[in-house]
């Protein structure tokens, strides 16, 4: 694995490496790669209708309402403002 | 340099009506006090699963046959991954290589004629919250009741070439979901959204052009103009040498201008892959046979049988169908009273009068079409005066009380009283010599004075035609 | 009181003849629980208040004798089984002071029948691991050997049924986590088939593999504890509805004419000689039993570890994607909501767990995704087709569940690759959904448990807990000396 790639994906998975853990990460990601690498030689191509772990439409969930949970309960391991989840204000 | 020539694209999202969210069991109403309408699943908590509404696909597949799609017999969802604070999974729940519905088309008419809009897909998927904004504290607070409402997107192919085809293609696909009643496509409060891709190109070119992608619009006059600014904006551009950059843009409604927005959607790589909690959806004939048998006759078919069977104008069966409500009351006023032609003249007279003047709304209309057919009959079969359809319908409005309650109070009822026709026309007559004698002397139009003056005198309580036999027997004397 | 050796029937007995008062009862655990644990480390969180009045209700309902298989009977559960009002960390400070507003659906059940909660048990981070080493707070250590890793991703739960800190206990496997730590800890444990047990309030790692399964000291007890947790649940769209009556039904039917078979892979050099001596030796007890040896292939074994990763990791990736502070969880600092995020998530999160969910986003990313994940969806579908192909022949297949006993701590830090390879004998069952199930059948020279594996037909715990049950009858277990 190469450091671009390694930046994309720190993008993709919002995580940060510092130059030294780069180094390190680096290292093991292209590990564990050359260990994924293995599955190239198997050759059969996925077909997604044969799962066969469908549902019939059905026996889908009927649509009601339930009443609703209790914002003070939903909230309990956060500071909420006006009953909203605070975040800080994104680059716009 | 030959004319460029836009060509447009529309995503369109419609909220579905359906009474739980499409996920998990809150409530889908409007509205609500924030994080009120919230729940684990749908607040992205740890450990917690979708669960697929059945209505919601119910109402996909519904809105599908409106638009002449295929329906997937087998149809699957993904997760479409990035991060936003709208978003508390850090994912949608969508649908990418297996949508609900494939391939359709919508007719739409304009000003050049017809045309066919074709349909590219239709997916099912859920909403994200809502941020507000607060700038002094530099936060954004974060709403999740939307999340997890039904979405509909609807793909079309950029087969426009004009606002004007835009605008009638938006105007079709609300009067189609409405009818289908799987939304109430309420433009300004956000249940029905279109986004707006467009790219200008020389007329005969066989590349598009590079296209900016409009957002936040919200009514059809927004989505109008919007366009009409793009193509001068991207024209500008063309024309003076430089290239269209590839962007998200959003419509200012108090500038008219599109500007560019730092998108949550640039360049994003969404990751698809199918979400291993949502088992795929199997349909069986039966299943989408009974889906299509459910829904109501749709506005084309209506308009073809009322020209058909009722001999009705085209322009009129268009203002009658262009609205479900008032073509549903006018359906049921015609089961009650078997007269089109009657009712349709009194609702494209009197009660669309009332409706365009705001003076009533079919939300919240008290009046029953069966009382309407009734007033209609009354007048028909001179039991009232048809003069005085306006009066007595708007004192139905206003207190809720039936056509009969009325006429009796008010005395409407037309009365068979030629004495008493008798002697006020022959007062008319009297009190009036001058233009007696101008009748008798040839002037016909005198006798239109003489028909309101009876009118009046009568408040109604003769019949038009008793009226005019017994004017004519004594003015010529 | 020693619980080593005592049974859920045993308990059972006791409380039903009023032998012991159900307080009595969790008061005797968290005595040992405070004696030992400090050497196990099993618990992250112990709860004594909660346990005690749970065992006041249960006492009414065994007086009025009214008392289910698992009233008043103390059960450790994993901690990344969400409990309402009691902290579950998924053994990560990303969760530290998390608090669930709501009980897993098959917490739910067990209060249903008035169980007793112990405590939370620790765990690899987010059930990413084999060695529960990678636990944030309670790095656990096996009952037999506190040099050695207890195993993991469920190396609490196992620990601590092991040691006699609990009657019996609730782990979760995704690529083996209640087995392979069964084995490492010498007790039996059972992963159901995918779809028997509800994953609604299961803190979701890889969602198309995890499946929530006890632990315990038999066959039989975790066939008990099956019963009362499984069930098609309106909360989970992946549970089934495959009714089962009683999943020790078939117990004492012996094994006469079972047909077990061995698949060759699965007995490579991959796999110790003392391991491998081991589970053969167990099979050559079931054929002195009555039952049929026949040979199989499982070709797919190759692959099995890579995909696994590939399918487990990616799912892993994006259902983390939801741990960003704002909901709930440490909150990091940040001017804005990307600084902020990255910096809960980067002081949170360990580092296997950092590892998994970069390979998990490299497996699906753009250019990547039909190389690794979809290949590996395709390798799943050629899994499930070998295994259907064993089971027209066998009633179970009989594997090593580890490749080797419990390993020194520390031995295999910093070598992520050799970690993941060593799942190799369990994550085909988790890619096939099959029911899977580990007892112990010998030990080594040093008195380390060797586990063995059976798995069975989907929905057919019965019959592998029959057959783990006939072995138990004629296998005397050495249990820790701790």
């Amino acid at each position: 694995m190469d450091i671009k790639t390694l930046d994309h994906l720190c993008e993709l998975s919002k995580l940060n490496f510092t130059e030294d853990e780069q180094k390190k990460i680096l290292s093991e990601m292209s590990d564990i790669i050359d260990l994924m690498d293995t599955i190239k030689e198997f050759e059969i191509s996925y077909d997604d209708t044969k799962d066969y772990n469908e549902i019939a439409y059905d026996d889908l969930r009927r649509d009601e309402a339930a009443s609703s949970f209790e914002t003070e309960r939903l909230q309990q391991n956060t500071q909420p403002r006006d009953n909203c989840y605070v975040v800080p204000k994104m680059m716009e | 340099m030959a004319r460029l020539y836009p060509t447009i694209g529309l995503e369109i999202h419609a909220e579905l009506l359906t009474k739980s969210k499409v996920f998990c069991t809150c409530s889908a109403e409007f509205g609500g006090e924030p994080n009120s309408r919230c729940c684990p699943v749908c607040s992205g908590f740890p450990g917690t699963l979708p669960v697929l509404n059945h209505t919601a696909v119910e109402y996909i597949v519904k809105a599908g046959y409106t638009m002449n799609c295929e329906i997937s017999r087998f149809t699957k969802w993904d997760r479409k991954n990035y991060f936003y604070p709208d978003l508390p999974k850090a994912y949608q729940i969508s649908q990418m290589p297996r949508p609900v519905c494939l391939n359709g088309h919508v007719d739409i008419k304009t000003s050049a004629g017809d045309k066919r809009i074709r349909i590219n897909r239709i997916h099912l998927e859920e909403d994200a919250g809502k941020l507000v904004h607060d700038d002094y504290a530099k936060a954004s607070l974060a709403d999740y009741n939307r999340c997890g409402i039904p979405l509909i997107e609807i793909v079309t192919e950029p087969d426009f070439h004009s606002a004007e085809e835009v605008c009638a293609f938006i105007e079709k696909i609300r009067l189609l979901l409405k009818y289908a009643g799987v939304c109430d496509c309420k433009m300004e409060q956000g249940s029905l959204r279109c986004d707006v891709n467009i790219s200008l190109a020389e007329k005969d070119s066989a590349e598009l052009g590079t296209r900016a992608e409009i957002k936040n619009l919200n009514s059809v006059k927004a989505i109008g103009r919007a366009i009409e600014y793009e193509i001068y904006r991207q024209s500008e551009i063309i024309e003076s040498g430089g290239r269209v950059i590839q962007e998200t843009r959003r419509f200012s409604d108090t500038t008219g201008e599109t500007t560019a927005m730092r998108s949550k959607e640039d360049a994003h790589d969404y990751r698809y892959f199918p979400d291993p909690d949502i088992p795929p959806i199997i349909f069986t004939e039966e299943e989408l046979d009974a889906i299509k048998a459910s829904l109501p006759e749709m506005p084309e078919a209506r308009k073809e049988r009322y020209m058909s069977e009722y001999g009705m104008k085209e322009a009129d069966a268009d203002t009658i169908i262009n609205d479900k409500e008032i073509c549903d009351f006018f359906e049921s006023a015609v089961s009650a009273y078997n007269n089109p032609k009657s009712i349709l003249s009194f609702m494209l007279g009197e009660f669309m009068r009332r409706i365009n003047l705001g003076e009533m709304s079919m939300e919240t209309l008290k009046v029953k079409p069966e009382e309407v057919a009734r007033l209609i009959e009354y007048g028909d079969t001179d039991k009232i005066n048809k003069n005085n359809y306006k009066n007595i319908f708007k004192a139905m409005l206003e207190t809720g009380k039936t056509p009969e309650e009325i006429c009796d109070a008010e005395n409407y009822w037309v009365k068979e009283d030629s004495a008493l026709l008798e002697s006020v026309i022959d007062k008319l007559i009297a009190d009036n010599p001058k233009p007696a004698e101008q009748y008798r002397s040839g002037e016909q139009k005198v006798f239109g004075f003489f028909m309101g003056q009876a009118n009046k005198a009568l408040k109604g309580q003769a019949t038009p035609n008793a009226i005019r036999e017994m004017l004519e027997k004594k003015l010529k004397g | 009181m020693d619980f080593k050796n005592v049974t859920l029937s045993e308990l059972r007995s006791l409380l039903d003849e009023k032998k012991i008062g159900a307080e009595e009862l969790a008061k005797e655990f968290f005595g040992e629980i405070e004696a030992k644990d400090d050497k196990v480390l099993s618990y992250i969180t112990v709860t004594e208040e909660e346990a005690l009045a749970a065992a006041k209700t249960a006492q009414v309902r065994i007086d009025a004798g009214e008392a289910a298989a698992l009233t008043g009977i103390p059960l450790a559960v994993k901690d990344n089984i969400c409990t309402d009002g009691v902290r579950t960390t998924c053994a990560s400070r990303m969760l530290e002071d998390f608090v669930p507003p709501y009980d897993a659906t098959v917490i739910e059940k067990l209060k249903r029948d008035n169980f007793v909660m112990l405590g939370k048990t620790s765990m690899d981070e987010f059930a990413m691991g084999g060695s529960t080493q990678t636990s944030a707070f309670k790095k656990t250590k096996n009952p037999y050997n506190t040099d050695c890793v207890p195993g993991g991703s469920s190396g609490g739960s196992a620990a601590a049924v092991s040691a006699g800190l609990c009657a019996a206990a609730l782990g979760s496997d995704t690529g083996g986590s209640i087995r392979q730590p069964s084995s490492f800890c010498g007790v039996t444990g059972l992963k159901p088939t995918y779809g028997r047990v509800s994953r609604y309030g299961l803190v979701a790692f890889g969602s198309s593999l995890d499946q929530i399964g006890p632990i315990a000291r038999n066959a039989r007890d975790c066939g008990t504890i099956l019963n009362t947790i499984c069930g098609v649940d309106p909360h989970d769209a992946t549970s089934r509805n495959v009714p089962a009556d009683d999943f020790n039904a078939k117990i004492g039917a012996g094994v006469k004419g079972m047909k077990i078979a061995i698949p060759k892979e699965f007995f490579g050099d991959a796999v110790d000689e003392e391991v491998r001596n081991a589970v053969m030796n167990a099979a050559k007890e079931y054929e002195k039993m009555g039952a049929q040896l026949i040979d199989c292939s499982i070709s797919t074994l190759k692959y099995a570890v890579p995909a696994y990763y590939l399918i487990s990791s990616a799912e892993a990736a994006s259902n983390l994607s939801r741990y960003d502070g704002i909901k709930y969880g440490l909150r990091g600092e940040g001017r804005t909501f990307d600084e902020m995020i990255r910096d809960s998530r980067n002081r949170g999160f360990g580092d296997e767990v950092k590892r998994r969910i970069l390979l998990g986003n490299y497996a699906l990313s753009s250019g990547y995704y039909d190389a690794y994940y979809r290949k590996a969806l395709a390798l799943k579908q050629e899994v499930i087709k070998e295994y259907n192909e064993v089971f027209e022949k066998a009633d179970v297949i009989l594997t090593p569940t580890a490749p080797s006993v419990a390993y020194k701590i520390g031995a295999q830090d910093n070598d992520p690759v050799k970690m993941y390879t060593a799942d190799i004998c369990t994550v085909t069952v988790n890619i096939a959904g099959l029911p899977g199930i580990n007892t112990t059948c010998g030990y080594n020279a040093d008195g380390m448990p060797i586990g063995m594996s059976m798995i069975g037909k989907r929905f057919d715990e019965a019959t592998l807990i029959q057959a783990a049950d006939a072995f138990e009858q004629q296998f005397s277990p050495v249990r820790c000396t701790l």
